[in-house]
């Protein structure tokens, strides 16, 4: 390591995602940039999934089939408490990127990402008992 | 400040010419009460002449003395060490990031001054300006004669813990931001073209960790979001002048 | 024909201010520093902008200077300073009595000074002490000392002089028969030696002057003289406020952005460069300061430090030095050639001592050029980056 690596560059974008002295928006930062990639990965795997419907109601059905082991319903699981966090910041984020509420900035966002949580806790007794 | 002594190991981050980067250990009996900048004075005085730090006023209004203790960033000065360990603790010192280090814990600071300047940040201002202290309608008449030097200290430490300022360096960074907020894009419209770009005020992700680490109030992230507003309100004015412009541009045309 | 060349140690306020006037009168400058500007005292100045009122009665040579260089960085470089005034409060008949003295000195010494009575003064700063007895308001101010020293730097570097930070003085460079021609340096940022010739060498070290001129075998009576600091996180006044009496400890307070520092103490130090803050003078500032603003009490302590100023003196011991500057050129004292000191003063007179060490030093090369920084707006201490060191 050189003193060079202390100056900004691309390659830092791994930073982003290291929680090590972080506050409490900045750790929704990283998880942001994570739910987004995880819901960007899981849109084109649906549309893929989809694709199968235009090989008939068999090959569809099959994968349906496939779909109800608990490892499947655990990675709906994570695309679901991915959709809540992602939204409910983002919807943090829009308002306050307007300039409005920034003030009370910190309860937006203690409030949301409350919802958020208790939303994921929600979807998952109702995943993993059904 | 007292008889207590505490067993700190320091860690301090070494880099000269063009050696690798190495970390140096320390080990000092401190009073806890101390500030950090103490420690790093004492290393310097006691144990190892070669240390390139950066300090002057030892009171937050020089801004020269940011470091990054344990990983977060600090002003060194008003920082005690009570505060950011134990007796027996560790402290690891290192350089602010996003700035080219010049030496050891001394970094370059030259390009957060320069967009400053930039910018128009202005260094003075009539108290009644700097709001936070107290809302504009508790001031009285007799205040506006006051003058003061602005919270900003230019201490550089939100611009080492954005994580965009980390990936970019064009990017102008929160204090230079939070500076334009403070000048106002309806007193100096020159500033639009500056702020209301790639690398200006959208560039911003809200990570909110320029606020958490400001020694001095400026609180930049609240600054960046008003800043965007009052881009998106020079953009809506600009909308009608054109607009008025054109009408005109008409009826000349058909007269 | 090149320009003489001129190598100032010390990147305080004296070396900064000399750099900007010895650059303006067609010199090469380079000043070398061992830290980054103001690394020394200077950083760790009270901030106070003088207006020579706690000279005008003991020490009026200093309170002229004061006065004169107060109006003059008022203008030059606005940029840096509160430029709020300041108040003398009197508590006690020993401050009243003292009171007659202090506007006789002050109208010896041109400081414009305008008597308050207490409820005027309240009003204008109500945390004051409000047993306050009488109060006169001087044209004091507070200033950023890194600020302050970047724009004079700054403005010398946009005209030829070069800055080296993290570059010790090793020892001086001599000829043959004791002579200065230049300075042997390290530059710490890189553990590299290097000797640097000048026609001149500018020992601008203020409290450590006597040990760079004690490498030449030279001599300069500074006293090192240490005093404590104390940063409280409110801004309880919006002038600065010093008691209305001989000058003692803990008198004087000077808010600066959000804050109020209290100092100072006056004591000796065997080691120049670590001077560790004092438990018992911290209390003394706290509680010196609860006298003029009671409100300190409920204020949080920011910060604490010492700095170590350059006394110049005999036998004299403190407070009772004159705090005015002098300029040693070590051919009429030792017989050194090719040296001057500059120590003392305060920095308020930053622009005079430079002012006389550059008539020194210009007299001594033959540059006829005279003076011009009384006049001469600074640039804007940020600019001190556009050009590399």
């Amino acid at each position: 390591m050189n003193k060079v690596d202390n100056e900004p560059s691309r390659s830092k974008w791994i930073e982003w995602f290291n929680p090590q002295g972080r506050n409490l928006e900045g750790i929704t930062f990283s998880l942001n940039r994570i739910t987004g990639l995880g819901l960007t990965l899981y849109l084109f795997l649906h549309l893929i999934v989809l694709g199968t419907l235009a090989r008939g109601a068999n090959a569809y059905d099959n994968f349906i089939k496939l779909v109800h082991n608990p490892f499947f319903i655990f990675g709906e699981f994570l695309v679901v408490a991915a959709g809540l966090i992602h939204g409910f910041n983002g919807i943090r984020i829009v308002i306050t990127s307007l300039g409005i509420g920034v003030p009370t900035e910190k309860r937006l966002l203690v409030v949301l990402m409350a919802i958020a949580l208790i939303g994921t806790l929600i979807f998952a007794v109702r995943m993993f008992t059904a | 400040m007292s008889n207590i002594r505490w067993k700190v190991t320091f860690q301090i981050y070494r880099a000269k010419g063009d050696g690798p980067v190495h970390f140096d250990t320390f080990f000092l009996d401190v009073d806890p009460d101390e500030y950090v900048l103490d420690g790093v004075e004492r290393l310097w005085a006691f144990h190892d002449r070669s240390l390139c730090y950066r300090h002057a006023c030892h009171h937050s209004t020089c801004g020269a003395c940011g470091m990054r203790v344990n990983g977060v960033e600090k002003l060194t000065c008003i920082t005690p060490i009570r505060e950011v360990t134990t007796d027996g603790g560790t402290l690891r010192i290192e350089p602010l990031r996003n700035f080219p280090v010049v030496s050891d814990l001394a970094v370059d600071m030259g390009s957060l001054y320069l967009r400053m300047d930039q910018v128009h940040a202005k260094s003075v201002l009539p108290v009644t300006e700097a709001e936070i202290e107290k809302s504009p309608r508790d001031w009285s008449a007799e205040d506006q004669q006051y003058i003061r030097l602005s919270d900003c200290i230019e201490c550089g430490l939100c611009i080492s813990a954005c994580p965009i300022s980390a990936t970019d360096a064009d990017y102008l960074g929160p204090a230079v931001l939070a500076g334009a907020q403070q000048t106002g894009l309806s007193k100096d419209p020159a500033l639009v073209e500056i702020v209301d770009s790639e690398d200006g005020v959208w560039r911003c992700h809200s990570a909110y960790e320029c606020t958490a680490v400001c020694p001095s109030f400026v609180d930049p992230a609240r600054r960046i979001m008003n800043l965007r507003r009052q881009v998106l309100g020079q953009r809506w004015q600009g909308l009608f002048n054109r607009k008025g412009a054109q009408n005109l541009a008409v009826e000349e045309v058909t007269r | 024909m090149s320009k003489p060349s001129v190598v100032i140690i010390g990147a305080g306020f004296t070396g900064v201010a000399t750099a900007h006037d010895l650059a303006l009168r067609g010199c090469d400058v380079t000043v070398v520093e061992r830290g980054d500007i103001t690394n020394g005292t200077s950083g760790r100045t009270h901030g106070l902008l003088h207006s020579g009122g706690r000279y005008a009665v003991k020490d009026q040579e200093s309170a002229i200077e004061c006065i004169d260089e107060n109006m003059i960085l008022r203008k030059i470089v606005p940029s840096v300073i509160e430029p709020n005034g300041g108040l003398f409060i009197a508590l006690n008949e020993s401050d009243l009595a003292y009171g007659e003295d202090f506007i006789e000195g002050c109208e010896a010494c041109h400081i414009p000074i305008e008597q308050l009575t207490p409820k005027k003064t309240l009003e204008i700063e109500p945390n004051l002490n409000p047993n306050l007895l009488l109060a006169f308001l001087i044209p004091d101010g507070t200033f950023d000392p890194l600020r302050l020293a970047l724009s004079f730097a700054a403005t010398a570097k946009a005209n030829g002089a070069r800055f080296r930070t993290f570059t010790e003085v090793k020892s001086l460079l001599l000829d043959g028969t004791g002579n200065v021609t230049g300075v042997r340096i390290e530059n710490r940022a890189e553990g590299k030696p290097e000797e640097l010739s000048a026609d001149m060498v500018v020992n601008a070290t203020g409290a450590w002057a006597g040990e760079i001129a004690a490498m030449a075998g030279g001599n300069v009576p500074v006293k090192p003289t240490p005093g404590v600091m104390v940063a409280f996180d409110q801004r309880l006044v919006q002038r600065a406020i010093n008691r209305l009496n001989v000058p003692g400890d803990g008198d004087i307070i000077v808010p600066q952005r959000r804050m109020a520092v209290v100092g100072t103490t006056s004591f000796d130090v065997e080691d120049l460069d670590y001077v560790p803050v004092v438990d018992e003078q911290v209390q003394q500032m706290y509680e010196r300061g609860c006298e003029l603003v009671p409100k300190i009490a409920q204020t949080k302590m920011r910060g604490a430090f010492m700095a170590t100023r350059p006394l110049i003196g005999g036998g004299d011991t403190g407070r009772s030095i004159a705090r005015t500057f002098k300029c040693y050129d070590h051919k009429e004292t030792q017989g050194i050639e090719g040296l001057v000191t500059i120590t003392g003063g305060k920095a308020t007179t930053l622009r005079a001592m430079a002012e006389k060490t550059a008539d020194v030093v210009c007299a001594k090369l033959g540059i006829p050029a005279l003076c011009i920084t009384k006049d001469y707006p600074l640039l804007s201490y940020r600019q001190y980056y556009a050009l590399p060191n």
